[in-house]
């Protein structure tokens, strides 16, 4: 396991060096550069030019990677070409905000979805499972835009009973963000409780199929001890596995919502950065999101290993 | 000319010109406060016009209670795009949060008419070429610094100067050079143009948000140093996120009865860059004033029985550009014409502002948006007319055409209005989406030849309100304009325009232009179907917020009721 772990570690560096790498490229494919988005499309052209000039933009791609990446690794984040605030701080207070979002969303799709797959697999093929399979399922087509909308429209605007925003007043207390994210939460929830659902259900489905359910059952075993020892066990191998793939898209991807509630996380400065050539945030911004979704899958591969011994012993 | 006897002489002309029935009142007003009269004497020139007062181009005038003193106000928008230097700003959200702490010469009505601000008066020499400002004396930053003719001078100097990338320098360009701005002594500014041009202080005006006025000592650091002469003070700034404002003790504005301005005693400004979660704040109760709202999507503001929205005649456009150096359009006005024939333009307004925008026939000389303007020739929606000119410029059996635009606001539909139209005439319209960036964007060493919004053979390009119809010639309709999406090239037009620039004389002016519109009209080098009228909606309780629309934003009377 020790072994597992360090090495995961150990490829992450190469990882988040390629993943630096391309986005530099990536970068100087989109249409503009800093300058122009800077001064704006009424700015002359040699004035554009002066002032790439200034921040270095016109020097080699690598040239300027070499230089971003010296800082980088020193702790030098540098500041926003556009924004001139340091790099650092904001993508950790975004960072921050969007870790809170993501972890509040969980709590609340993980149980969801967990027990009604489970219960949906345990009544397979029942009215109640197509009930439980169709209608989640049916919730992860709806656009988060939509359901947002929808939501703040009925619940903020027409009952008035949830924030409009999903951020709290200045000074208000931590706990009171949670509040805030009710809203937000809820699209996030329809569109992942359809998918973790399912998984969960598949795997129920599979591991009470399996011979060793069968005996355990044979040997007058309870049923609840059925369940919870064996069956729920086993059965969350490939959920987890899917709840650690969507970490990722649940921290940096979530720029509708972010958009839609006014909630100051990492996706929107990503996609700001990357509109207007801000390579310092940009590169900041993804390399921690990148980070923390390599973390994710490692941790749910550990979780894995220790719901299974077998993956335990052969890693 | 001497400031009295100019205002006497020019005045006269005005009254003049307004018994004769050559100008209306409105017009009377309009041109008085291009030329810097005060409004006491505007008022005073109307008096000897004989007849009843007009209406107040403000929407709300008749129902505004008095003003209440205190309060705090929370109004929305977008983020600024960058650090908001208002040197280099360029955005609806960096010019709305400098506007409320930093101030302009000049200003804006919501008619579109100027009023002084940091300027008193201001008049031209015989020939137009040289105009003094008297500033506003008592005047001081909110430093403690006192204002002076230095910084305007340096302030102006700043823009022109090519290395600190103001957008400023491309609407001055051929109008004023670096070095044409002097301070004749503490409370005066000369400043001597490239050439003649009647509208110069609208160059100077809050319709060149870049031209804000600040301190001599200004070094590019605004958040850090908010020192400016506005009613409001910034207090807080978290990027992209919200600013928040207190008033300036000491601000040198009064109103009528001789109440301190701000009414207000602070304001936030809330960024949020998607207009329907704006719209949803506002509905919600939370947000009370939204300065700019867009059109599409408003719907449900209008219906909102707590929201107030407020009209305002703007005179924003979607310019839809006809590359006169490219094909088919070279040495093509017919076939120009033609198409501007297909378009049905009360059809276009109803479809994209619920009929709520000006009618345009393709000249800026359009009297219903800009007061001052000669009468222009309508143009309905006319498929034999189009044929046959159609025919007569070479494509009897019709053609394809390629439209270009960017996926904005409601370029889209517009582009979709205008393919539809043209089909019924056999023009075939191939539309060309890009991106809002990629529309923008251009090679590094050759932006503005390689542009889409300039070089595409068709565009569409969305322009904020320009203040005169000459602001907007100047910037898009001359061979020398970097912004030119036509790049038209007529000798007539560049003449007349010169002449109606240099001259003061109103009858003249008038008669110029006349030409410049017919000669617009018929060579036709850019479509303009409608004049968008602007929106401001705002809580029932809200009042006295001033500016046309658009990106203008005038705090300094708003008040709210309980």
């Amino acid at each position: 396991m020790l072994r597992l772990i360090g090495r995961r570690l150990l490829l992450m560096v190469p990882t988040l060096i390629l993943a630096s790498i391309l986005i530099f490229a990536l970068a100087e494919v989109l249409p503009g550069d800093v300058g122009r988005s800077i001064l704006g499309p009424y700015a002359t052209q040699e004035q554009v030019e002066l002032l790439n000039e200034r921040l270095g933009a016109d020097r080699p791609i690598y040239v300027r990677y070499a230089a971003w990446a010296g800082g980088f690794v020193t702790g030098d984040w540098g500041e926003s070409l556009l924004l001139k605030v340091p790099v650092f701080p904001t993508v950790m207070k975004a960072l921050g905000n969007s870790l809170v979002l993501a972890g509040f969303a969980l709590v609340l799709i993980v149980p969801t979805s967990v027990l009604l797959g489970v219960f949906s697999g345990l009544r397979r093929d029942s009215a109640l499972d197509r009930t439980i399979t169709v209608s989640t399922l049916s919730m992860t087509v709806i656009p988060e835009f939509v359901s947002g909308v929808v939501l703040l429209y009925v619940f903020a605007v027409w009952l008035k009973v949830l924030p409009v925003t999903a951020m709290p007043p200045d000074g208000s207390p931590f706990v009171s963000r949670f509040y805030y994210l009710i809203l937000p939460a809820i699209p996030l929830m329809f569109l992942e409780l359809g998918y973790i659902a399912r998984m969960a259900r598949v795997g129920t489905v599979q591991v009470l199929a399996m011979p060793y359910i069968r005996t355990a059952v044979l040997k007058g075993l309870p049923r609840r001890r059925v369940i919870f020892g064996h069956v729920l066990r086993n059965a969350m191998v490939p959920t987890v596995t899917v709840i650690g793939s969507q970490v990722g898209w649940l921290i940096g991807g979530l720029v509708v919502i972010e958009t839609l509630f006014v909630y100051p996380g990492i996706g929107k400065l990503m996609v700001d950065a990357a509109q207007t050539h801000d390579l310092p945030m940009l590169e900041a911004a993804v390399l921690m999101v990148a980070i923390l979704y390599m973390l994710s899958n490692l941790i749910a591969d550990i979780v894995v290993a220790l719901l299974n011994p077998r993956i335990r012993a052969g890693g | 000319m001497a400031d009295e006897k100019y205002a006497s002489e020019y005045g006269q002309h005005l009254v003049d010109q307004v018994m004769k029935g050559k100008m209306t009142r409105r017009q009377l007003l309009v041109r008085a406060s291009v030329f810097g009269l005060s409004v006491t004497a505007a008022g005073q020139l109307l008096a000897a016009c004989g007849g009843d007062s007009e209406e107040s181009a403000s929407p709300a005038a008749s129902a505004i209670p008095d003003p209440v003193m205190g309060g705090t106000i929370k109004m929305i928008g977008p983020a600024p795009i960058t650090d908001p230097d208002p040197v280099t700003i360029y955005d609806q959200g960096g010019i709305v949060l400098v506007y409320q702490f930093l101030e302009y010469l000049i200003d804006l009505n919501n008619d579109n008419s100027l009023r002084g601000t940091l300027a008193e008066t201001w008049t031209p020499n015989e020939t137009v070429d040289v105009w003094t400002f008297n500033l506003r004396q008592g005047v001081t930053f909110n430093d403690g610094s006192p204002f002076e003719a230095e910084d305007v001078v340096t302030s102006i100097e700043r823009v022109l100067d090519p290395d600190n990338g103001s957008g400023a320098l491309s609407q001055l360009n051929g109008v004023l050079s670096p070095g044409g701005v002097k301070a004749v002594d503490a409370a005066t500014v000369e400043f001597t143009l490239d050439k003649p041009f009647a509208d110069f202080p609208y160059m100077v005006s809050s319709g060149n948000y870049n031209t804000a006025i600040l301190p001599r000592s200004y070094k590019g650091d605004i958040i850090k140093n908010p020192v400016g002469t506005g009613p409001f003070m910034l207090d807080k700034y978290v990027t992209k996120q919200k600013a928040t404002f207190t008033k300036n003790p000491n601000y040198w504005g009064k109103d009528d009865k001789g109440n301190q301005l701000p009414y207000l005693d602070g304001m936030e400004y809330i960024m949020v860059e998607d207009n329907s979660a704006q719209n949803l704040q506002l509905q919600s109760g939370a947000i009370d004033l939204q300065p700019q709202t867009v059109f599409q999507g408003a719907q449900a503001l209008f219906a909102d029985p707590n929201l107030r929205v407020d009209i305002y005649p703007g005179t924003g456009i979607r310019e839809v550009a006809f590359n006169v150096d490219k094909e088919p359009w070279k040495d093509n006005p017919k076939l120009r014409q033609a198409v501007a024939y297909c378009l049905d333009r009360e059809a276009i307004n109803k479809a994209l502002y619920d009929g709520r925008s000006n009618l345009g026939y393709d000249t800026f000389w359009e009297p219903s948006v800009f007061a001052g303007a000669p009468e222009s020739t309508p143009r309905a929606q006319d498929y034999e007319k189009a044929k046959a000119l159609l025919s007569e410029a070479g494509y009897p059996d019709g053609l394809e055409i390629e439209l270009t635009f960017a996926k904005y606001l409601e370029n889209p539909q517009y582009a979709q209005l205008i393919q539809e139209q043209c089909k019924p005439a056999g023009i075939t319209v191939k539309l060309n989406q890009l991106s809002y960036e990629a529309y923008y964007a251009g090679d590094d060493a050759d932006y503005y030849g390689t542009t889409p919004w300039i070089n595409a053979p068709m565009t569409i390009t969305e322009w904020g309100s320009r203040p005169a119809p000459g602001i907007y010639a100047a910037a898009m309709l001359l061979p020398d304009a970097v912004w030119s999406s036509s790049h038209w090239d007529n000798a007539d037009f560049v003449s007349a325009f010169d002449e109606y620039e240099s001259t003061v004389d109103e009858a003249s002016r008038m008669e110029l232009a006349t030409t410049l519109s017919q000669t617009q009209q018929d060579e036709t080098p850019i479509l303009l179907s409608f004049y968008i009228t602007q929106l401001r909606t705002q809580k029932k309780n809200v009042f006295g917020v001033g500016g046309p629309g658009s990106f203008y934003c005038d705090m300094s009377r708003a008040f709210m009721t309980a």
